[in-house]
């Protein structure tokens, strides 16, 4: 994990993106949830902190993209959390801004040799 | 499944909350640990290392920049109040008024507005609901289905005239007073009584036989002696207000009571004391026909609390021996003059 740090670099700017994407093909999740499939989908690649998530997605309810429940389980509350109609538009948005913005990086990430080619 | 027993939670939640994290994030950092705290046991750890493996990665600083990052992630929206009440007790009720004072004053100068119309408009608003009854408005139209014939109430015939007996007739001598005519017209036949002629006939219009001395003394009027037995006289009236009677109502016991009375009552006016005020206040009342004293009013004062004064102590007065018109009690219209007059 010592890619760790520049990782969570990157993520932050990403993270919301990221939230919204995965809110948006699952009905409803919570906090430990997401974490757990971002970190079970890259394989460990990419690992939110809490620290890092929570926030956002607080930011993201007060934003009025997303809805919260809180249902009690195991004696603890547990807050779910969903997109709202505006928020569905917004993950379309940001993805496909950030998969434009992944595909600039990539050009310019590319030796330039392999791009005048 | 392996779930954290309900101590084990309560022991993350009294580490989160001695770091100080913002309450609004804990319940949610709760469920969070407790979840990797589970996901740990189900790996084979024991609770007290999967405890320490969650102290070490959630450790005070880090749970701290969360508090942090959170409150100004979120802060970019807050308003001034949020500012300025930030670290301060919310609950304490200043915070609450000031955040509704907008409202607070906004509904404030809309009720003051609406009780201040309502206050200017409500005796145009009453009088626009409840119409002042006209005397003319009709209530009810009735059709009658009948004709009614209305005709003055027949008056009672007047008594029949009472035929005069014959009176025995007297015997008159003609005797005129001669007047002066042309001579042409001149009644030659007629010669004036002499005295014998007048001796045993009485003089008249005529020459006529009759009795010689009849002593007749005929009642002076038939009409009025020939009635069925009612008494004739002229009632007077009851309600009618006489100015001038046979007999003026007079105080009980006469003006001496009265003066004794008026002494005994009559307060000097401390106004007309002040101003040095005298002279005679003229009170008109009604005496009733039963002595009660009424409609006491007055005609000329000498103001200064005399006028009234006057008409109080007129008005406490008890009743008076009505005035009588045909020996009838009537009601009297009555001036009585009070002197104010200072020692």
């Amino acid at each position: 994990m010592e890619n760790n740090a520049t990782s969570n670099e990157y993520v932050r700017g990403t993270l919301k993106t990221i939230v919204l994407n995965l809110l948006a093909e699952h009905d409803r999740m919570y906090g430990y949830e997401i974490t757990q499939e971002v970190k079970d989908r890259t394989g460990g690649a990419i690992a939110l902190t809490f620290g890092a998530l929570y926030p956002v997605l607080h930011k993201l309810e007060q934003e009025g993209l997303l809805v919260t429940e809180s249902v009690e389980v195991d004696g603890r509350l547990r807050k779910y959390y969903s997109l709202t109609t505006p928020g569905n538009e917004a993950a379309r948005n940001k993805t496909n801004d950030l998969e434009r913005f992944l595909d600039a990086v990539r050009l310019l990430l590319a030796p330039k040799s392999l791009a005048t080619e | 499944m392996k779930r954290l027993q309900e101590n084990r939670i309560a022991q993350l939640s009294k580490y989160l909350q001695a770091s100080k994290l913002d309450p609004e994030l804990l319940p949610e950092i709760l469920d969070h640990l407790a979840c990797e705290a589970e996901e740990r046991l189900w790996d084979g750890n024991s609770f007290q290392q999967a405890y320490d493996k969650i102290v070490a990665d959630a450790d005070l600083k880090t749970l701290h920049h969360l508090s942090v990052d959170h409150k100004n992630l979120l802060a970019m929206d807050k308003t001034l109040d949020d500012i300025v009440f930030e670290g301060r007790n919310k609950q304490y009720g200043a915070y609450q008024l000031r955040r509704g004072y907008g409202q607070t004053m906004q509904r404030s100068v809309l009720m003051g507005v609406t009780l201040f119309l309502l206050m200017v408009l409500l005796p145009n608003l009453y009088a626009t609901l409840v119409p002042d009854k006209k005397p003319e408005d009709i209530r009810f139209e009735i059709t009658l289905d009948r004709n009614i014939d209305i005709r003055p109430e027949p008056k009672p015939l007047p008594p029949p005239p009472v035929k005069e007996e014959a009176q025995p007739v007297e015997k008159t001598v003609k005797s005129v007073i001669p007047t002066v005519v042309p001579d042409e017209q001149v009644d030659v036949e007629y010669t004036p009584p002499v005295v014998e002629d007048l001796q045993t006939a009485k003089p008249g219009e005529v020459t006529q036989d009759g009795l010689v001395d009849v002593n007749v003394i005929t009642a002076p009027s038939a009409t009025v002696t020939s009635g069925n037995g009612l008494a004739v006289e002229v009632e007077p009236e009851k309600e009618k207000e006489y100015i001038l009677v046979d007999q003026k109502p007079e105080f009980i016991g006469g003006n001496a009571a009265m003066g004794a009375f008026l002494q005994k009552h009559l307060r000097y006016p401390s106004q007309a004391i002040k101003a040095s005020v005298q002279g005679r206040v003229f009170l008109e009342f009604t005496v009733g026909s039963d002595g009660k004293i009424e409609n006491v009013k007055p005609i000329k004062g000498i103001g200064f609390g005399c006028d009234e004064e006057a008409a109080r102590v007129v008005k406490l007065m008890p009743e008076w021996k009505p005035g009588k018109q045909a020996g009838t009690p009537v009601r009297v219209r009555f001036t009585l003059p009070i002197v104010f007059k200072m020692d």
